[in-house]
């Protein structure tokens, strides 16, 4: 068939991965809710579709205790694999209700606004601490000197780290976040071996913090999370640990992308660069608009329990879908002129943190720290301009850039 | 003060319960399951509630005195 012919399904391919956009909007038009062979899946495109496919019950996030249950049966795995696994099958994102309604209530009250709030003038600070370093010591790689290290620092301290250990926050988020976002194949059992060193040590490290927290509580989030939401539940111990580490992984890389990715599309559209120069109060619209333009998260994905239809379509038991968000957030269904950025667009209904029971938790700290990295970059980088070539990671899920090469013309002086 | 949510206008998005999950209960759908009879707002969580219905995309939310 001709329409066929025209359709791009393997979303990996280096062209692709670099560069999805052209790939989506074919899909999106030409056949919405497409099997793909190379993914053995089916991609959702549509921004309409992928609401729907949100609340459709069949739909379940619960896709690493299968695995673990499957080949604990056949033996295969080995010890490594199983307590990698055993670990993030407790997270609350691979989940369904009632265990993730349950996790989600009793994690909820610990990202209430105001803590989030209180966190500006601090996030602020480290944000100018990166900065001054950056341009003092000339450096060009924006990810490894701010995007990066910016977040893991927030939740450590967030989560009532202290300060000696916040560095060793950041190389834990990495090992969890190979063994989480990973292909498969030979490799996934050397990488298991590697990454369970890592987690080991935070696991033994959260174990320390939740004894420090239960003889001495205090203002952070974990002390929170342990007071409960006052039913008489309470998280376990294990509980607490796997939801450290998962807060740690899920807000680590996502925002580190957002802000990366946020600055690309600036230096990309100079025009909307300047109208931001112009009114840095434009910054909130901005960031939702960046967001929405090329987000963190390209797919997330959900494994069907029961036959369903998303779209007409027949979907059956044991088949996966791919939520294509970014295909989501680029629909003129939704969106007008979806291809342009537009710094001021209002409404702006983006779906780039999810939508229904799992819609990021921690979408306003995400917000925050974009806000603040993206306008002090903004702010005190004049003459900010790419200065290299932009690399993709290879990845289905995650829009992250290797390296974010920059030049400028700021001076090295006191802020 | 109280909150009114316009279940029509609802899509789903969540960013009210972010913000506060007490004040903006989501059904099992992930849809606002605050009824017509509306949210009462303890006194000391106005600025909570505030932030909750400025977080929603869609403009679906809105104070009451």
């Amino acid at each position: 068939m001709a329409a066929g012919a025209q359709i791009i399904d393997d979303l990996l391919r280096p062209d692709v991965n670099a560069d999805p956009h052209q790939a989506l909007a074919r899909l999106r038009e030409l056949d919405s809710i497409h099997w793909s062979e190379p993914h053995r899946a089916w991609l959702a495109t549509r921004y309409n579709d992928i609401s729907e496919a949100y609340r459709n019950r069949a739909l379940s996030s619960d896709r690493v205790r299968p695995l673990l249950a499957m080949s604990k049966d056949e033996n295969e795995q080995s010890a490594a694999t199983t307590r990698v696994r055993e670990l993030l099958s407790q997270w609350m994102v691979v989940s369904d209700p009632p265990q993730h309604t349950r996790l989600r209530r009793l994690a909820a009250g610990a990202f209430k606004q105001q803590r989030i709030v209180d966190m500006n003038q601090r996030i602020q600070q480290l944000v100018d601490d990166l900065l001054d370093r950056f341009i003092a010591e000339g450096h060009t790689d924006l990810i490894e000197h701010l995007a990066y290290p910016l977040p893991a620092i927030v939740i450590a301290e967030m989560l009532g780290a202290p300060q000696e250990d916040r560095d060793r926050f950041r190389h834990w988020s990495d090992e969890l976040a190979l063994v989480a976002f990973g292909a498969g194949g030979d490799a996934r059992e050397e990488r298991h071996e590697r990454a369970l060193r890592g987690m080991e040590e935070m696991v033994a490290f959260f174990r320390e913090l939740i004894e420090l927290r239960r003889r001495e509580p205090g203002d952070d989030m974990l002390t929170a999370m342990m007071a409960g939401d006052g039913s008489g539940d309470e998280l376990t111990e294990d509980e607490l640990v796997a939801m450290c580490a998962l807060l740690l992984f899920a807000g680590h890389e996502t925002t580190t992308n957002s802000i990366a990715n946020g600055i690309v599309a600036l230096l990309q559209h100079p025009d909307q660069l300047a109208l931001l120069r112009e009114e840095p109060d434009l910054i909130s619209s901005a960031v939702e608009e960046l967001l929405r333009f090329d987000g963190p998260i390209k797919v997330i994905n959900r494994w069907v329990t029961q036959d369903t239809e998303l779209a007409g379509q027949q979907i059956r038991a044991g088949e996966r879908v791919y939520l294509v968000l970014s295909a989501a957030n680029r629909d003129s269904a939704k969106f007008t002129d979806p291809d342009a950025l537009d710094l001021r667009r209002s409404p702006n209904p983006h779906i780039a943190f999810g939508k229904g029971i799992h819609a990021c938790l921690g979408a306003q700290l995400a917000r925050l720290e974009t806000r603040i990295a993206i306008g002090s970059v903004v702010r005190r980088l004049p003459g900010l301009r790419l200065a290299g070539e932009l690399s993709y990671k290879e990845s289905l899920a995650a829009r992250a850039l290797r390296r974010l090469p920059v030049a400028h013309d700021a001076q090295p002086t006191h802020r | 003060m109280k909150i009114i949510a316009d279940s029509s206008r609802c899509e789903g998005h969540a960013q009210c319960n972010i913000a506060d999950p007490d004040l903006f209960p989501l059904n099992e759908d992930g849809y606002t399951a605050i009824t017509d009879a509306g949210m009462q707002v303890p006194p000391d969580e106005e600025r909570q509630a505030q932030q909750g219905v400025s977080a929603c995309p869609v403009a679906a939310l809105r104070l009451i005195d």
